[in-house]
């Protein structure tokens, strides 16, 4: 792997007290000092071990699925017989404990499903959606960067133009013309077909509409790295381009790439839930957390939380994953501000000059 | 169809009479409005949660739509400016008189109002009506199979060519003569239904809700916007022509109306207590109906009972369902008190297709919820396809029955997929042969008539599987129901036939093309700016725009 020369850089990885660091080593030193960014990865974590453990809490604690409806059923609480849906269609509140665990969070509507359980396994399909969309649009837009800014030439100007015409789209209308004709009909291509309720027709939505976002700031990258001197040498040793762009422009890449990846979950999260709120995303009877926020907001006015939860879940999830990512990005620079001085022992850095590694 | 939401009262005369309500009708009197106490003039700002099916006369077949033309495009015969029981007479519309029938019932002979003109100046012909009848065919209209009992309308069903020869207009003498293949015990009501309501015979042959014909009413459309909403101005040639020519039928006392879709029922709740809109035309969610109801029943929100049918339909040509002990299961399944609290108290419970308040309904419990006998029945049917689609549409709570239905599929062992359709379109969707998986689903259906051949007829006999605008989403087509159906229909409505249609009633639920499980109350909410009083709810036509009066 090579990388960049930069004098910087190579101040940073200056040997020290403790011996020769690489720079990623002092990535991660850097990112733990950030005791802010720290605290919202372990937040994070624990959302994701929150949902995670959906199936327990579903069958040894809720006894129901995040599906199930419970409209007629009475829950016994301090003696006292309740109705999870009373005459008047109203779902009980939060139980906390005093039903067992069973409707924690209350029923989520009418028709009496336990929102505990469905914020759970609703959290692991926005999870999913965010994590899975992010993968694939990173891929993407990493492989049509490489391929425009190395090439340039016509290929960039067919892949540069193809995701202005993305970039120029408006989002959100499309993806919800998208997602509803989608979720309707269906979709078949060849082989590949996908019915109106899977999820992959979200993914495939938000992924369509997303690429271009992470895609051509990397085209800007390569186009500036693939001027480097590491890279004429490379291709005067005879690297084919395939070699050069994933062997030498691809790891110079890498802080980029991994910042925009965990701020590109972030941002899908809330276009899944934007879509699903509209009724272009995960559909019923199946739960996300804005599908979760849909049905909250009908019964806004006697049980605020069924809308409040679930909005403050994407709120920690989003928040949580865009300060992890802003303290990714500030300890993958090098032009860092954070001073390891102080804890390390090392030169501090204020050094200015490329971003890459 | 007769769906979704409309207000009617049939068994509301106790009410009509404590508010005073009825108003126009055959007596003379003041026909400028409802009867209330209001001003003249005003625009009214309804709203409506979605866009009819159709703004075209021929085509429509919701409540959305009846409601939306029932002052635009007046039939030969029409229902009274009435409520309840009296708001079922079916009076002369456009024709001077009730028909004339003659050869055993078999000839209906008619006479056009002289001097009647459409909003564009046009008169209006004799011969517009059989015109209105074979656009209905050749639109396949939900409501063409009404007329198949008229001499030659099969051939011209099937062939779309060459006129019916059953139907003889006289543009003269404005004579409309209309032959039946049989007698008919229905066909006064069903021509007082909007299908056939005359439109100028420049009219294309196709649907026109972006720019709907020219009509005969007190009001016409002036702009329509699909999806969006419509406007109304008062007709320029009611009161030249039509007014005096018809002088019973009421003029109204707003000067026009500007309708908007809503699709968010929760603010259009907010946009009448703020006094932003004037009129919601479906009842509030059930999420607030409880808190409307207790602030404003008697001032600005009246609750009313229907003569509806809600009901899931199963498809009996496609596996699993064309197995009727899996129907049967699936009825033992559904438990219409979950549904009562879905519908947050605005349905009661029903397994019957027949609804209490139409002739013939005698109440009977073929299927009382028992999901452990549903399982067994399950199990012994074992049927080799265990997948299914179920379908609703997205206004509140219709789409959590689908979803209730989806549960219940998925506890009797089906692998389900839901599909949830905008209310816009969801009926055009349904009602076409060619969506593939149509399964199981939502429905509902109000009386079009006061007579139980309208929810036999349209719903459940062979002859109304249509490739598009079908009504009988359970595609049943049984031959001796079928012959029973089209005995029942000739003859009219006595004791004897009652009894025959409740026998009927327990016939069909037997073969369980359908999970019923309710009958609608339903609502209407206005601002404190609008004459409650003064509004009619027609079992036909629902809210008469004639009848809202500013205070």
């Amino acid at each position: 792997m090579a990388i960049d020369p930069q004098p910087e850089a190579a101040a940073v990885a200056a040997p020290t007290a403790g011996g020769e660091r690489g720079p990623w080593s002092l990535a991660a030193r850097r990112f733990v000092r950030n005791r802010v960014a720290v605290a919202f990865l372990v937040l994070f974590f624990l959302i994701v071990l929150f949902v995670l453990a959906a199936p327990l809490w579903a069958d040894h604690v809720a006894h129901t699925g995040p599906n199930k409806t419970h409209t007629l059923q009475q829950l016994t609480v301090g003696g006292e017989k309740r109705d999870v849906v009373n005459v008047e269609g109203q779902p009980i509140g939060p139980q906390l404990f005093a039903a067992d665990g069973m409707f924690f969070l209350g029923a989520d509507s009418r028709l009496g499903r336990d929102e505990m359980v469905r914020l759970m396994y609703g959290g692991r399909t926005s999870l999913l959606i965010g994590i899975t969309t992010a993968l694939i649009t990173t891929a993407l837009a990493v492989i049509l960067g490489l391929l425009a800014g190395y090439y340039r030439g016509w290929i960039d100007t067919v892949i540069a133009r193809t995701l202005d015409i993305l970039w120029s789209l408006p989002v959100l209308l499309v993806g919800i013309a998208l997602g509803v004709t989608l979720a309707v009909g269906g979709l078949k291509i060849g082989p590949l077909e996908l019915s109106g309720g899977s999820l992959w027709i979200p993914i495939i939505v938000i992924c369509v509409f997303t690429v271009p976002y992470i895609a051509r700031p990397i085209r800007g990258e390569v186009l500036s790295l693939s001027n480097k001197e590491f890279v004429e040498a490379a291709v005067a040793q005879g690297a084919g381009p395939l070699r050069v762009m994933f062997g030498e422009i691809l790891p110079n890449l890498a802080s980029t790439i991994i910042v925009f990846f965990t701020l590109t979950i972030a941002n899908n999260m809330l276009f899944e839930a934007g879509l699903s709120f509209l009724g272009a995303g995960v559909q019923p009877p199946n739960s996300s957390w804005g599908t979760m926020i849909t049905v909250g907001v009908d019964l806004l006015n006697t049980q605020p939380l069924l809308a409040i939860i679930p909005g403050t879940m994407i709120m920690l999830t989003v928040l949580s994953l865009n300060i992890v990512g802003d303290g990714l990005r500030d300890a993958l620079d090098p032009r860092s501000k954070i001073d390891l001085e102080a804890h390390t022992g090392t030169v501090a850095t204020k050094a200015s000059g490329a971003a890459a590694i | 169809m007769k769906k979704l939401f409309v207000v009617i009262a049939v068994s509301g005369t106790a009410l009509i009479a404590s508010l005073g309500l009825v108003a126009c009708g055959g007596g003379g009197g003041d026909t400028s409005s409802g009867g209330g106490g209001g001003q003249e003039g005003g625009i009214l700002k309804g709203t409506y949660a979605s866009f009819p099916d159709y703004m075209d006369p021929q085509l429509s077949y919701t409540a959305e739509g009846w409601t939306a033309m029932g002052e635009v495009y007046i039939p030969l015969l029409t229902y009274k400016h009435a409520e309840g029981a009296e708001g079922s007479e079916v009076v002369p519309g456009l024709a001077e008189d009730l028909p004339t029938i003659s050869n055993g019932g078999k000839t209906y002979t008619l006479k056009l109002r002289p001097g009647l003109k459409y909003s564009d100046g046009a008169a209006v012909k004799a011969s517009d009506f059989p015109y209105a009848v074979e656009r209905a065919f050749v639109l396949s209209s939900g409501g063409s199979p009404f007329y198949t009992g008229i001499v030659g309308a099969e051939e011209f069903a099937e062939t779309k060519k060459g006129g019916i020869p059953g139907i003889e207009a006289n543009d003269k003498t404005g004579e409309i003569v209309i032959n039946l293949t049989k007698p008919r015990g229905t066909f006064e009501n069903e021509l007082a239904l909007m299908f056939v309501a005359p439109v100028p015979q420049s009219t294309p042959m196709e649907d026109q809700s972006a720019t709907p014909p020219p009509g005969t009413g007190p009001y016409t459309i002036t702009k329509s916007q699909p999806g969006k909403g419509w406007e109304y101005e008062r007709n320029p040639y009611w009161a030249k022509a039509n007014s005096e020519a018809m002088p019973e039928y009421p003029t109204g006392s707003i000067d026009g109306a500007k309708i908007t879709v809503i699709r968010n029922p929760q603010s259009q709740v907010d946009d009448i207590e703020q006094g932003t809109y004037d009129w919601m035309q479906n009842p509030p969610p059930s999420s607030r109906y409880a808190e409307v109801k207790s602030k404003y029943e008697g001032s600005q929100f009246l609750v009313q009972s229907t003569i509806s049918t809600y009901y899931f339909w199963l498809n009996t040509e496609e596996a699993p369902f064309d197995d009727v002990k899996v129907r049967q299961a699936v009825n033992y399944a559904i438990d219409s008190r979950a549904l009562e609290r879905i519908y947050a108290g605005q349905i009661v419970g029903t397994d019957q297709i027949l609804p209490p308040g139409m002739p013939g309904y005698e109440k009977f419990d073929l299927y009382p919820h028992d999901l452990a006998k549903a399982k067994e029945m399950i199990k012994e049917a074992a049927p080799a396809d265990m997948d299914i689609t179920v379908w609703t549409d997205t206004e509140s709570p219709n789409n959590e029955a689908g979803e209730y239905l989806n549960d219940v599929l998925q506890q009797l062992g089906f692998n389900t997929e839901l599909k949830i359709l905008n209310a816009d379109n969801y009926f055009t969707v349904i009602g076409n042969a060619t969506t593939p998986n149509l399964d199981a689903g939502w429905s509902d259906w109000f009386e079009d008539y006061p007579h139980p051949n309208d929810f036999f007829q349209p719903l459940l006999s062979g002859e109304s599987i249509l490739p598009t605008n079908n009504g009988n989403f359970a595609k049943i087509s049984d031959p001796e129901l079928n012959k029973e159906i089209e005995t029942l229909g000739e003859e009219r409505l006595e004791p004897d036939e009652e009894t025959a249609y409740a026998e009927l009633d327990k016939k069909f639920m037997e073969q369980a093309p359908w999970a019923p499980y309710g009958t609608r109350t339903l609502s209407t909410f206005v601002s404190d700016a609008i004459e409650l009083d003064s509004i009619i709810y027609n079992p036909t036509f629902f809210e008469y725009l004639t009848s809202f009066e500013f205070k």
